[in-house]
Formats: structure tokens, C-alpha cells, sequence
């Protein structure tokens, strides 16, 4: 296992479409661990292949309640309903929030790691997360949905306290 | 994606509230409100983290500096902030392992980015705090519940020792969220419901109607609440209805009602007869009350803004019953809302004496000949409480009136009898609450 460099807002490759996962192999195998150790390292809950340079159609997600930690593989949004809207980050975004209205509900077709068929029901923080991993699968990041500014997480860096 | 870090919503809370001075019910639920997406679990940890860390305070500050060279009072405000929400996890949270609660305190240290370079010291002084949790043994109960010094000490002057101890260890007791049915919903109808939608119930002590609810995460999710059938209302507050027992087609004045439960008590109790004016002084305060009473379907009830402390003519002589429930130091409540004993001080409570007496002093005129004014506190402060009334009487044309008829056994005593009843937490099973009777004559 190993942390993998996590790419940042302005590198092209967050901006490109990814490609389905025909296969599982041992390299890909290593990615899904990769992934997650580097998830849980940057304190994140959701992480997808273009974030660590792999255009594959692939994301890690834990959203820390039972049965919301998973692994997608081509993963398809096929119900959405509700509504919710509330801050959100990105792991290529970082020290950076900004207020995202989305579904509160959601329903997703994905392979698992074994490349098995299934499918993942979120509410809430859980289908938040599915949606903004599924989005940078297409190369969207969550700064195109943000309502009003994109705000700094914390004020020191803005003003900087003079001691 | 990322998330926001619980911890660090609570450090943000904790800043406003103990660093700002803010009241943390309110910064509590603006917090809860904005981040409505988190899980049930996730909301739950900030609510419990955040008021356990500020009903703890004293007793948190006490040990970190029992094992930091620095003084909580000499910290930069986010490190102290950090340290007693992660040693109250250590010490009152079982849910969270030790080593989970330092790690994340490392973090948050790091996230300030100000004071990164003091993750060193937190995490020393929460590992030896881990190491030596068994061992803390507090030099005073007062540290121990997180009692400041001053009311610790006005308890001991004003009720005895022996008295004390109790009303300080009823700081450590949970208290239940208490309901009170609608008036045309019988209590059996109302727990059944409850019953149905998973919450379960228990008689609560002293008031025939009233019940204590438990197995529930927001009280706004319980259907019978959203129906209206039942209101949240302390047994104490209970208690100040049933003392001023309106009879039906009576007229109440409530010169301080906001938020307006004790108002509604009385209409109902009047079984929508009669009239009931609830004012405020505050506008906000009274369009809250208007709702609330809209909501209830009572017709015999309204809301008014208009300031207790100034003589209204048109209500001269004019009431059956006159409820002055005071703004007070509130030092009975203090196990509900513990930022009281933050923000309280001598000095605050004999400004609210003066306050007390002006508007009693305009309250005594509005009740007619033979009618009743009820004088109620949340707080334990004698000054407020039976000296007011003995200052009121020698002012005023009154005189106390037995309430052994509206009590139930257990709460009788000689002091019943002579008007009023002084119910201490800790000695009684509710909170702390002051109510008088006195008749006009």
C-alpha cells in the first residue's frame, strides 16, 4: 500500500472523462487500496481515480456510518429524489467550501471490487458523496454547482492575525 | 469529496460560547441547522460533545491544568478549546477510544495553522491525562460538577450544607425532556400514539398529566409533536399553572410570557374560556408567542408586546389572576442550560431584584379585588424569591394564600401553606422554580 499524490484544481487531468474498468487486475487491485489509504490520510470521504491521475472510472467512498463504506467501479446514477443543500469540499480543493445543492437521495449501478454487480442506496452526507465522486468521473468538479462564493474553510488565511 | 470535521464544528461552537460569550442553545442549533445533511450519528456526537464540553468546563479546566505547565487561563483560546472537548471525550464519552480522541486533537491543532506548532504539547498533555484518568480525584464537588465558585457559595450561605450537597449533585442527573398532552387529548390517547411512532413514556412525578419521553433523536421528528398534541413544559413550570388555577371565564394577564407556555397552560385550564393576554416586550418574542398560539387552536388566548415595567391604565384592577414570571438569574435551571452559570454574577442578580420589584410593583395594580397574583422565578436566589414576596407584601395590598389545595401531597409543607414553594434541584425531582400566591385585598 502507498499514498498517492492527490492532483489539485488546474491540473487538466481533473477535467477529462474517464474511462470504464473492463477488468480487475492485481494494478488495479493496488489502486483501490492506494486509494483508500490515501482517503483516510488527507481525512476525506470520498476519493476518485482522476484525483490520484488514474482516468478510470473508479471511487473510493467512506462516509463513516454502517454501510457506507464502498468501492465503485463504473458506477451509474440511475434514481435521484429530494433535495438538499449544504457546504461541501474536495480533496482537490483544498482549505476550500462552498455551498452545493444536490439530491438527497440517490440511487447507484456499480460494480464492486470482486466486479460484482450492485447497488448502493444514499441519503443524505452518504448521497452527497456518491454524486460528487460520480461527477469527477466526467471531469466535474463541485466549484461549476457551488451557490455564492467558494469560501475559505477557516479565516486565518484571510486574515492573517498579527502576533 | 471531504466533509466537515465534527470535532472541528464543536471547536467552533465551543469558541462562541465560552471565548464569545454566546448562549449555546442558540449557537447549538444554528450550527444543526446548517449542516441539517450529516448523519443522525454525526449530529448527535456535536450536540452531546459540545454541551458536555460546556457544562464541564470547570472541572475539564482543572484537570488540564493539573497536567499542563501552562495555565488553561494563559492558552492561546483554540488550544484550551481543544483540549477540554477532547478531554471530555476521555473522560465522558465511552463511545470514543481513548487514542482516537488525541489523534484527533493533533489534527485540529494542525488545522488552526496559527498554532501547528504546539501539536507536541496538546497531545503530551492529553496522553498523560489518558494515563492517569483512574487516579483524578477533585478537591471540592463543585469542581467536580462544574459549579462556579459564587453560586456554590450563595447555595451553602442561603440552604446549609447538607442542603447544598444535593442541589450540586443534582448537576450530574439527567434531566428528561417532560411533555404536557393537549388539553383535549387524554394522557392514555397520547401515550399510545407515542407508543406507535417507537417513543416510549414514564409517569413523570408530581402532575397527574404530565409524562417524561425517551428513545427519540429530535424531538421534531415525533409525529405527535408535529400534530400539536402535546407541549414540552418542565413539571416546575406545570406547577405555576395549577397554583394560579383560573377557573373558567376568568381574565389572565401574563406580563412576561414569552415563549409562552405557562400562558397557553392557563388557557387550556380554562378550557378556551375567559381570556388570556400574553405580553412581551420584546416584538420578535411576540410574534413567536402569536404563532404558537395560532398553532394551538385555542380562541381565548392572544399575544401583545408591551413592557411590564410600564403602568398600562386600561389593565388597572382589571385581572383574575396575574401571572409575573420574572426574568431571573435562572440558577435552577442551570442542569438544562448551562452556559447560565457562565454569564450569571452577583452583581446581575441584584439588578434583577430591582427589575423584579419595578414590574411587580405595576403588576399589583392590575389584579382586581380578590384576585390572585402568582410571582414565579427558575432561580434559587432567596433575594428574588421570598424576600421579593416579603417586600411585595409590606408595599402592597396583599396577603399569601394557602396552595396546599393545588399541590399534590408530597410537595406540601409549611411554607405551602403559608403561599408559596421553594423547590430546590436536587431535593425535588424537577428544576429548580419559585412560586407565590398572593391575594388582593
Amino acid at each position: 500500500m502507498a499514498l498517492r499524490t492527490i492532483r489539485e484544481m488546474g491540473d487538466p487531468i481533473l477535467e477529462k472523462k474517464c474511462r470504464p474498468i473492463t477488468e480487475m487486475t492485481d494494478k488495479i487491485k493496488t489502486l483501490i487500496d492506494d486509494m483508500f489509504e490515501t482517503m483516510y490520510e488527507a481525512d476525506g470521504v470520498g476519493l476518485a481515480g482522476p484525483q490520484v491521475g488514474v482516468l478510470k472510472r473508479i471511487c473510493v467512498i467512506d462516509t463513516r456510518e454502517e454501510g457506507e463504506k464502498v468501492c465503485l467501479i463504473n458506477p451509474v446514477v440511475i434514481e435521484t429524489s429530494g433535495e438538499q443543500t449544504g457546504e461541501e469540499g474536495c480533496l482537490s480543493v483544498p482549505g476550500r467550501c462552498g455551498q452545493v445543492t444536490r439530491p438527497d437521495h440517490v440511487v447507484v449501478r456499480a460494480l464492486n471490487e470482486n466486479m460484482e454487480e450492485v447497488e448502493v442506496v444514499g441519503d443524505m452526507l452518504f448521497a452527497r458523496a456518491l454524486l460528487h465522486e460520480i461527477d469527477h468521473l466526467d471531469g466535474v468538479l463541485y466549484v461549476t454547482k457551488v451557490e455564492g462564493d467558494l469560501k475559505y474553510v477557516s479565516d486565518e488565511e484571510e486574515l492573517p492575525e498579527g502576533e | 469529496m471531504t466533509t466537515v470535521n465534527t470535532r472541528e464544528i464543536v471547536l467552533n461552537i465551543l469558541m462562541e460560547v465560552l471565548e464569545n460569550k454566546q448562549y449555546s442553545h442558540l449557537i447549538i442549533n444554528s450550527v444543526l441547522d446548517k449542516f441539517m445533511y450529516l448523519g443522525k450519528s454525526e449530529r448527535g456526537f456535536i450536540k452531546m460533545l459540545s454541551e458536555g464540553t460546556i457544562e464541564s468546563a470547570i472541572e475539564l479546566d482543572y484537570i488540564i491544568n493539573l497536567y499542563s505547565k501552562t495555565p488553561v487561563k494563559k492558552m492561546k483560546p483554540e488550544i484550551r478549546n481543544i483540549l477540554r472537548l477532547s478531554v471530555y471525550q476521555i473522560l465522558h464519552m465511552n463511545s470514543v477510544p481513548d487514542h482516537s480522541a488525541c489523534d484527533e486533537a493533533v489534527k485540529l491543532t494542525i488545522k488552526t495553522k496559527k498554532y501547528r506548532n504546539l501539536k507536541g504539547f496538546v497531545n503530551g498533555v492529553l496522553r498523560s491525562i489518558c494515563r492517569n484518568k483512574d487516579d483524578i480525584t477533585y478537591p471540592s464537588p463543585e469542581i467536580k460538577y462544574s459549579l462556579p465558585e459564587w453560586i456554590a457559595n450563595q447555595w451553602k450561605e442561603q440552604y446549609g450544607e447538607a442542603t447544598y450537597i444535593k442541589m450540586v449533585e443534582s448537576l450530574g442527573q439527567e434531566s428528561p425532556v417532560i411533555i404536557r398532552p393537549r388539553y383535549d387529548i387524554s394522557k392514555d390517547e397520547l401515550i399510545k400514539s407515542l407508543n406507535d411512532e417507537g417513543v416510549s413514556t414514564r409517569p413523570a412525578p408530581y402532575v397527574d398529566k404530565a409524562l417524561e419521553i425517551y428513545g427519540f433523536d429530535s424531538i421534531n421528528e415525533i409525529k405527535a409533536f408535529q400534530r400539536g398534541e402535546f407541549y414540552i413544559q418542565d413539571i416546575s413550570s406545570m406547577l405555576v399553572g395549577l397554583i394560579a388555577n383560573p377557573k373558567e371565564e376568568d381574565t389572565c394577564l401574563d406580563v412576561c410570557a414569552a415563549p409562552g407556555g405557562k400562558s397557553l397552560h392557563l388557557a387550556e385550564l380554562m378550557h378556551n374560556t375567559g381570556k388570556v393576554l400574553a405580553r412581551d416586550v420584546s416584538e420578535n418574542k411576540v410574534d413567536l408567542l402569536t404563532q404558537n398560539f395560532i398553532r394551538s387552536g385555542l380562541t381565548n388566548i392572544e399575544a401583545e408586546c408591551f413592557d411590564a415595567t410600564v403602568l398600562d391604565d386600561s389593565q388597572i384592577e382589571a385581572n383574575d389572576i396575574v401571572l409575573c414570571d420574572l426574568p431571573c438569574s435562572g440558577l435552577g435551571i442551570i442542569r438544562r442550560k448551562s452556559d447560565i452559570k457562565y454569564n450569571m454574577n452577583l452583581n446581575m442578580q441584584d439588578e434583577l431584584v430591582e427589575l423584579q420589584r419595578k414590574i411587580l410593583a405595576v403588576a399589583s395594580k392590575y389584579v382586581k379585588l380578590n384576585g390572585s397574583l402568582i410571582y414565579s422565578t427558575c432561580t434559587t436566589n432567596k433575594k428574588e424569591n421570598i424576600e421579593n414576596v416579603r417586600w411585595f407584601l409590606e408595599e402592597f395590598p396583599f396577603e399569601p394564600e394557602s396552595i396546599d389545595e393545588f399541590l399534590p401531597d408530597e410537595l406540601k409543607s409549611d411554607k405551602t401553606a403559608a403561599g408559596y414553594i421553594e423547590i430546590l434541584p436536587g431535593i425535588f425531582q424537577c428544576d429548580g422554580f419559585f412560586i407565590a400566591r398572593l391575594k388582593r385585598i
